[in-house]
């Protein structure tokens, strides 16, 4: 009966040819899920941790619906176990000579190779994921980035002389496993991972190392809400908070961890751009806007946008929609299905959008029709929506491509510019000289030349802007979870009082206090090469050591900063196109001036109380400081080989573009130019606030700098440090801020960066040794003073 | 048939390497065929296959049973057991050189069975002979009964840019052919570049090929998935700017049966449907039908086949 069943099929089959399910057997993962009785609890120090009196969620297939498992939600109680586990197995796993950790590493990623099918069943189906991209991407990612990691940690003690592992890491990682952090064990941190509700195959990872033996405590899963993630970095120990979520998720946990102590690091949102040229292979584009848009490559909404040429509008709309008919939704674990279904939410998020979208005017396209009742939401494309129509500045939401058109190179790059958020972009063109134009262009992370979406442990994967700035594989990757050796571990230092609303918006009034003895300083705020009288119109008296009046200074305020901030953006361009020889000898250049200068400078720093031995060796490293950043600008950036792909991967270090200082009190030269000179050799341009108890030196070698340098390259501001630093960091057009003051300072600038999300670095009212060379020179300000680029270059034709 | 030149068509075109040969890569493992979905669709490839033997020691003997082989692609047994046995499933023609083409068309008379032969011609397979012995060549096959010519391109042609000179050399093989069905084999393994196949596919088609097709089987490189791609969006171009259908025909290197469903689900991915058929879709090979056979086989019995269980070719 069966037989004559198959037959007829056949004979139909054999007529409309369609294609028939391939459906992968998830039946080891309904398997392991029985091992738990379907009760998922956390896995924390190589055991199961179920506690009672908890609630917990149900893992649900995302088309049927259907009751997977229940999964406990942490408390605080959980977090402080799993915490503690990490932290116990943290000083015998970080004192392992670095080969014997490869080794455990390479281990792990053995275990995840003969357990892939496990892996990959399990979390095609309970994400709803096309089983095909976690089989052949994610999996051998994870299994490949181990290996990175374990070859990196064999390395290490060479390598990466000077750096030392943070320690105690925790890992938020709120939805995408396949996202490396997630698996990748840094060089010789423990990590606490908070997995999101009801995602089993985070905890299938942890069980895979757990039960290696040796070092159970090392991966510790626990799953609950994102609420718990201040919970988990207020723990005692914890130094290194990565998330990776959506970006107001991103911006609020970034207000909420000001002043805890943990370095936060953010992946946040998943926006891709494909920029299609008139003279782009179409077809190729096509297959690499399904790639980005409609191939289920990760589990967050990723946010796809589309700028095609006009010339080759039309052309290119009709081939992605005929592509579009060829698309196939269904059931994750169909080895034939392109994309699967996502959930009731995102369903009605998609259709919320398509409405909205045409009742603004837009086109919108979905090939084939679905039934309204069907889980599956078909890949979508919207047209005919300018920038200022209010959908398209809103988040679009899977499965749905905004496509715009663009006139010329320069058009599509102020197109692609003119978003907060800088995540990836793919360039489509033939033309060398062009694509090469437009991905330096590109305010982004990663660049891909006619391709989208490659991926390699060896190459840095992270974006700019409100994107963050945290970076995964390759060694920036490493050095997010590195830190110069020597620095102490970061404690809270929350000052609980610290109102944000109030701090530094009122500026102290100053009264004239008498004459000046001995020469006048430089008067004025040096703002666009220049001198200028402050907006206030006020000053402020400077002391010395025993009270008596060294001078008056110009007091700035917040339009100063925002004249400030003018200039800097208007000198950016022209700096940013130097070559680094040019820069370089412009560094050179100041140093040999101060050098000049330095009887002055060494009269102006006694008078400040520092000893003439003292203030000449000031001067003189100061000098050092210039030359050293000026000779190391010359090797920047590198080319990476990469598996699987022939070309190189370029890694380019880019200027963050406007940066802003604020000095320390202490080494009122020294620190100012070490922090001026790494800065502007990586092709920043920079607003500054000097030492508030001296600036009168800083202010001398403004002098020099109005002969020598363009105008807005540097400009400085002085007056009450609270006040600017206000000024600053509620700024929305600084890119970065380093901020080196007190410990509510501190504070305050973590809190108020979740504006733009830029990344900051504060001493957290620690005093740094800048006279010696590992905290005054080191590798550490390179690293911040600019940031990664990763451009993929396929060759071959 | 109309003709068009349009040099315009091929003055624009990009072809990015790197990008099709993902997409190459991709479209194997994108869409698995199984079960009786698989035995259906192995059926259609076997209707679709060019039973091709291309060698010097063919005789009137190996030729005789090729022809019956093509007749019978598969043990009659197997297709009553599919429901399949009186669909008329046979291969889609018999392919060999000019001077076995009375053999075939002979075998196949005896055999009962009106499957077309096709004879490779002009100069096959370097295509360095004169154009007046390269049209002769033709003529001869038609006249001795063949009904598909296989012609191969001049390479020179495609290498030093003569795009017109390659249409008007198609052009008079087209003439020649007379009714016969005109497949132009590209030799893409020796253009140099994917661009020049694209070019090359879209003169071919304007000059009236009813088919391209990717190599004679005797290059270093045969049928491989980035070239086909790349034919097939010419052939998808072509279709839109002129409204005709081209058939495509990948030959050589094409031995498994795994192979022919991936081979078919590009047609369907990159065409549609209404490519997946004789008239459009043509496969040279001579081994690929056993493995078919043995797949079937093992569908229907479930047991792998042995040697001697199917007939040879």
């Amino acid at each position: 009966m069966a037989a004559t069943r198959t037959a007829s099929r056949a004979c139909e089959i054999f007529t409309t040819l369609e294609y028939g399910p391939a459906p992968e057997s998830h039946a080891c993962a309904l398997a392991w899920l029985d091992t738990q009785d379907r009760h998922l609890g956390h896995y924390v120090n190589g055991q199961w941790l179920k506690p009672e009196h908890r609630s917990s969620v149900p893992c649900q297939d995302p088309i049927t619906g259907e009751n997977l498992a229940s999964c406990l939600q942490a408390q605080s109680e959980d977090v402080a176990a799993a915490v503690e586990a990490a932290r116990a197995s943290l000083e015998n796993w970080s004192t392992q000579p670095g080969a014997f950790r490869a080794q455990h590493l390479t281990r792990l990623a053995k275990a995840i190779q003969k357990h892939q099918r496990l892996l990959w069943t399990l979390e095609s189906l309970v994400t709803g994921r096309a089983v095909r991209e976690v089989r052949d991407r994610d999996v051998p990612l994870a299994q490949q980035l181990l290996q990175y990691h374990a070859v990196q940690a064999h390395t290490q003690e060479e390598a990466l002389a000077g750096w030392e592992p943070m320690g105690d890491l925790l890992c938020s990682c709120r939805s995408d496993w396949s996202h490396p952090d997630f698996c990748l064990l840094p060089p010789g941190c423990t990590v606490v991972v908070l997995a999101p509700p009801a995602s089993p195959t985070p905890l299938l990872l942890a069980q895979l190392a757990g039960e290696l033996g040796l070092f159970p405590g090392i991966l510790n899963v626990i799953s609950g809400p994102a609420s718990l993630g201040p919970v988990l970095a207020a723990q005692p120990g914890v130094q290194k908070m990565a998330f990776c979520g959506a970006i107001e998720e991103g911006r609020a946990l970034r207000r909420t961890l000001a002043g805890w102590g943990p370095e936060l690091g953010l992946a946040l949102g998943a926006e891709s751009l494909l920029l299609l040229t008139e003279v782009a292979d179409v077809d190729s584009a096509v297959e690499g806007i399904v790639d980005a848009a409609w191939s289920d490559r990760s589990r967050v909404r990723l946010l796809c946008s589309l700028l095609i040429q006009e010339a080759v509008w039309d052309e290119t709309m009709r081939r992605l929609q005929e592509r579009m008919g060829r698309l196939r939704c269904g059931r994750g674990l169909d080895g034939a299905v392109d994309m699967g279904a996502r959930g009731d939410a995102a369903h009605d998020l998609a259709q919320r959008y398509v409405r909205e979208a045409q009742s603004q005017g837009a086109q919108v396209f979905q090939a084939g029709s679905m039934p309204s009742d069907s889980p599956f939401f078909p890949p979508t494309l919207v047209s005919d929506l300018p920038p200022a129509s209010p959908c398209t500045q809103a988040e679009v939401p899977w499965p749905l491509v905004v496509a715009s058109p663009f006139r010329t190179a320069k058009e599509a790059l102020a197109v692609a510019n003119g978003t907060p958020r800088g995540g990836s972009a793919s360039v489509w063109s033939e033309r060398l000289g062009q694509a090469l134009e437009l991905a330096y262009g590109l305010q982004v992370g990663t660049v891909w030349i006619n391709a989208h979406g490659l991926r390699d442990p060896a190459v840095p994967t992270g974006g700019c802007k409100e994107s963050g700035s945290s970076w995964h594989g390759g060694q920036d990757g490493l050095y997010e979870y590195l830190r110069p050796s020597g620095t102490p571990a970061w404690i809270p230092y929350l000052s609980k009082t610290l109102d944000y609303d109030s701090f530094g918006v009122a500026l102290p009034s100053t009264l004239p206090a008498g004459p000046e003895a001995g020469p006048a300083p430089p008067y004025g705020l040096f703002v666009g090469g220049r001198f200028q009288a402050p907006g206030a119109r006020s000053s402020r008296p400077i002391r010395d050591s025993q009270g008596s009046l060294l001078g008056y200074v110009a007091e700035g305020g917040a339009k100063d900063i925002r004249g400030a901030v003018e200039a800097a953006h208007q000198a950016a361009p022209g700096w940013m196109s130097q070559s680094p020889a040019a820069r370089a000898a412009l560094l050179w250049a100041l140093a040999a001036a101060l050098q000049r200068r330095e009887p002055n400078l060494v009269s102006r720093l006694e008078r400040h109380g520092v000893e003439l031995k003292v203030a000449k060796a000031e001067v003189e490293l100061s000098v050092k400081r210039l030359r050293a950043w000026g000779a190391r600008v010359q090797a920047q950036g590198c080319a990476l080989q990469v598996a699987e792909l022939r070309g190189p991967v370029l890694r380019l270090r880019e200027p963050l573009g406007v940066l802003a200082i604020v000095c320390p009190d202490e080494w009122p030269l020294l620190a100012f130019v070490s922090l001026l000179a790494p800065a502007l050799a990586h092709g920043n341009t920079v607003v500054l606030v000097p030492s508030g108890a001296s600036p009168i030196p800083a202010l001398e070698v403004c002098q020099e700098m109005a002969a020598l340098l363009p105008a807005g390259l540097v400009n400085v501001v002085t007056g009450d440090r609270d006040h600017l630093t206000r000024c600053l960091a509620l700024h929305q057009d600084i890119q970065a801020l380093w901020y080196f003051g007190s410990a509510q300072g501190s504070q305050f600038v973590e809190w108020a960066s979740a504006g733009n999300l830029k990344p900051v670095w504060v001493n957290r009212g620690c005093p740094r040794a800048w006279d010696q060379q590992a905290e005054g020179a080191g590798p550490e300000l390179g690293l911040r003073a600019a940031r990664t680029k990763a451009l993929w270059l396929p060759m071959g034709d | 048939m109309a003709f068009y030149l349009d040099l315009s068509w091929i003055s624009k075109i990009q072809v990015n390497k790197p990008a099709v040969l993902r997409r190459a890569e991709q479209i194997q493992a994108r869409r698995p065929v199984k079960k009786e979905w698989q035995a259906a669709w192995l059926l259609k490839a076997v209707t679709c296959i060019d039973l091709t033997t291309l060698s010097g020691d063919d005789t009137a003997s190996n030729v005789q049973r090729l022809c019956y082989k093509a007749k019978y692609p598969i043990r009659e047994d197997l297709l009553k057991a599919l429901n399949m046995h009186d669909k008329g499933i046979t291969t889609a023609a018999v392919c060999v050189y000019p001077a076995r083409v009375c053999d075939a068309v002979k075998a196949l008379k005896a055999a009962g069975c009106d499957i077309p032969v096709a004879s490779v011609a002009t100069g096959f397979p370097a295509g360095q002979t004169h154009l007046k012995t390269r049209l002769e060549e033709i003529r001869l096959a038609v006249e001795d009964g063949a009904t598909e010519i296989d012609v191969v391109i001049n390479r020179t042609l495609v290498l030093t840019g003569q795009w017109k000179a390659l249409y008007d050399e198609i052009r008079q093989f087209r003439k020649a052919c007379g009714e016969a069905h005109l497949k132009t084999i590209l030799a893409t393994g020796e253009l140099g570049s994917l661009t020049n196949v694209y070019k090359a596919s879209m003169i071919a088609m304007m000059a009236g090929s009813d088919f391209i097709k990717t190599s004679t089987g005797k290059e270093t490189v045969n049928a491989t998935f980035p070239v086909a791609i790349v034919m097939l969006r010419a052939i998808r171009d072509f279709f839109w700017k002129t409204g005709n259908k081209v058939g495509f025909k990948p030959a050589g290197g094409i031995r498994s049966a795994k192979d022919s469903l991936v081979w078919l689900s590009l047609i369907k991915e990159e065409l549609g449907d209404e490519w997946m058929k004789p008239e459009l879709f043509r496969i040279g090979a001579s081994t690929l039908l056993a493995d078919i056979e043995r797949q079937i086989y093992h569908h229907v019995t479930g047991r792998y086949a042995a040697y001697h269980d199917l007939p040879m070719s």
